[in-house]
């Protein structure tokens, strides 16, 4: 049974191709067939997060046109054996592709893959719309600032009013020392306008800026930020997972956290 | 027929009988210029209006209706059937119009209106459920949210300055009631959340000297 994620935020800028990124590779670590598909026509970068730009040959508009078959625009991941993407073409635009060809598409890779995820454009125009097309489910990227929460408002509403029934959150850069001090949105905030199913809070981590140059998702490593990826992609495949304690900066802190105390 | 077109008129409304025979255009002309001569005696009234002796599609309906409202200042309330006892129907078509007006009925929007959503309401709208920034209600009566308003509410959208807003949870960008605006204080979205809990009770908003008064919704508020 496969199932077809859409990652959307509204706003720009908020981390939907950096949380496909490293959700899409952490379904592939937990042994799952996944294809990334990057709907940002005209504006591809799923491709250069991932490390793959210099494998691209041929992209979503080829496969749509007709240009080439599906498989030959699939490229293998350079870690993952079961982790595949659809590169985005950077040459045309949106209008090159309409969501009835999307949901014909979508439906051809619920073959082969256990996971279709796609990293969705910001803005509510045509790429939005062809990317939530063939959606089951759908994972609004925000973080606790009141223009990204305005924009993931806006989107849940056309979520629902496309019967995507399965929509959930995740606060992405969320910085506790902030929100203890009363500067930022807590979850608690953010979930109470948005009023959806929280699967995950990501912390600012600086991590996540040197993966992203590096072109390797960090999800799965020690870090916080890959600890919280981790647990959302164990959370997407059905599994009940506690919400990651992110006061706790690791092993250091904790000492310093004993001193403290005595 | 010698008339082509004859007026017939009581308190609460026009019959018009027209000729069957004579084509419709040429109707047309006979209608504005029997309006157009009787159109002062008519002055700003508030009608139901009847079609008698000829069938008309509904689009030649639009059209008579358009030439009325063209040449005179008649409002028509709304078109009845002639048949059924006609001062009855026309007292009882512009009284419901009236209650609408009045915002004596009301309407429920169940569920959670977001950011570009928008309900638009003909008498008084009650909203089960929040109204989050960037959506907006209308209703030409009052507005009742049983839950938070944080968006755009605009009551007594016809110009009843009457009207009033009730929440459960009053935290709105903009407040409209007849033609007076309320806004939030400008302390920014992310301080107005903060904030909010204190202030959490129900609230209800009126107009009192031209401008939006709010205060707690508190038994007996209704009775003054």
């Amino acid at each position: 049974m496969s199932e077809v994620i859409v990652v959307t935020s509204g706003k720009g800028g908020v981390g939907k191709t950096t949380t496909t990124a490293n959700v899409g590779t952490g379904l592939a670590q937990l042994n799952k067939k996944v294809v990334l598909i990057d709907t940002d026509i005209g504006l591809r970068n799923l491709d250069v997060v991932m490390g793959l730009e210099n494998r691209i040959v041929y992209n979503l508009v080829d496969v749509i046109e007709g240009n080439c078959r599906i498989k030959q625009a699939l490229i293998k991941d350079k870690k993952y054996p079961t982790l595949f993407l659809l590169p985005s073409a950077q040459t045309r635009d949106k209008t090159s592709v309409n969501p009835e060809q999307m949901k014909k598409l979508v439906e051809e890779l619920r073959e082969e893959f256990d996971y279709i995820l796609l990293d969705c454009p910001a803005g509510i125009e045509q790429g939005f719309k062809n990317a939530i097309a063939g959606a089951d489910r759908a994972l609004v990227v925000t973080t606790p600032e009141v223009s990204a929460i305005r924009d993931a408002d806006r989107i849940i509403g056309l979520l629902e009013a496309n019967e995507i029934k399965k929509t959930e959150l995740i606060v992405n850069r969320l910085r506790m020392d902030m929100v203890k001090r009363g500067d930022m949105m807590s979850i608690q905030d953010v979930q109470e306008i948005l009023a959806i199913d929280l699967i995950g809070a990501v912390p600012d981590d600086e991590q996540i800026v040197i993966s992203t140059n590096q072109g390797e998702p960090l999800v799965g490593t020690n870090s916080l930020a890959g600890q919280a990826y981790m647990n959302i992609c164990r959370r997407i495949t059905g599994e009940e997972v506690p919400l990651l304690d992110l006061e706790s900066k690791g092993v250091w802190s904790k000492f310093k956290g004993l001193f403290k105390k005595n | 027929m010698e008339q082509p077109v004859i007026i017939k008129s009581n308190a609460r409304g026009i019959r018009l009988i027209m000729d069957p025979d004579i084509s419709f255009e040429q109707l047309k002309y006979e209608i504005l210029k029997k309006f157009s001569d009787s159109g002062k005696f008519f002055h700003n009234a508030r009608v139901a209006l009847s079609f008698e002796g000829r069938n008309l599609t509904e689009d030649e309906e639009k059209q008579i209706l358009e030439t009325i409202a063209e040449c005179t200042s008649i409002e028509v309330v709304c078109v009845i059937d002639r048949d059924a006892g006609y001062e009855a129907v026309c007292e009882r078509q512009i009284q419901l119009a009236d209650e609408l007006r009045l915002g004596r009925t009301g309407e429920f929007y169940r569920g959670t209106l977001r950011s570009g959503q928008c309900v638009e309401c003909e008498s008084s709208l009650i909203v089960l459920g929040d109204v989050n920034p960037g959506a907006k209600i209308i209703a030409r009566g009052n507005i009742v949210v049983l839950g938070s308003l944080r968006g755009n509410a605009y009551a007594g959208a016809a110009g009843d300055e009457s009207s009033f807003i009730a929440a459960l949870d009053m935290d709105p960008v903009q407040l409209r009631i007849g033609s007076v605006y309320g806004r939030s204080p400008d302390r920014g979205a992310f301080y107005a959340l903060k904030n909010r809990r204190k202030t959490m009770e129900p609230q209800v908003a009126t107009v009192q000297d031209e401008q939006i008064l709010i205060e707690p919704l508190t038994r007996g508020i209704f009775q003054s």
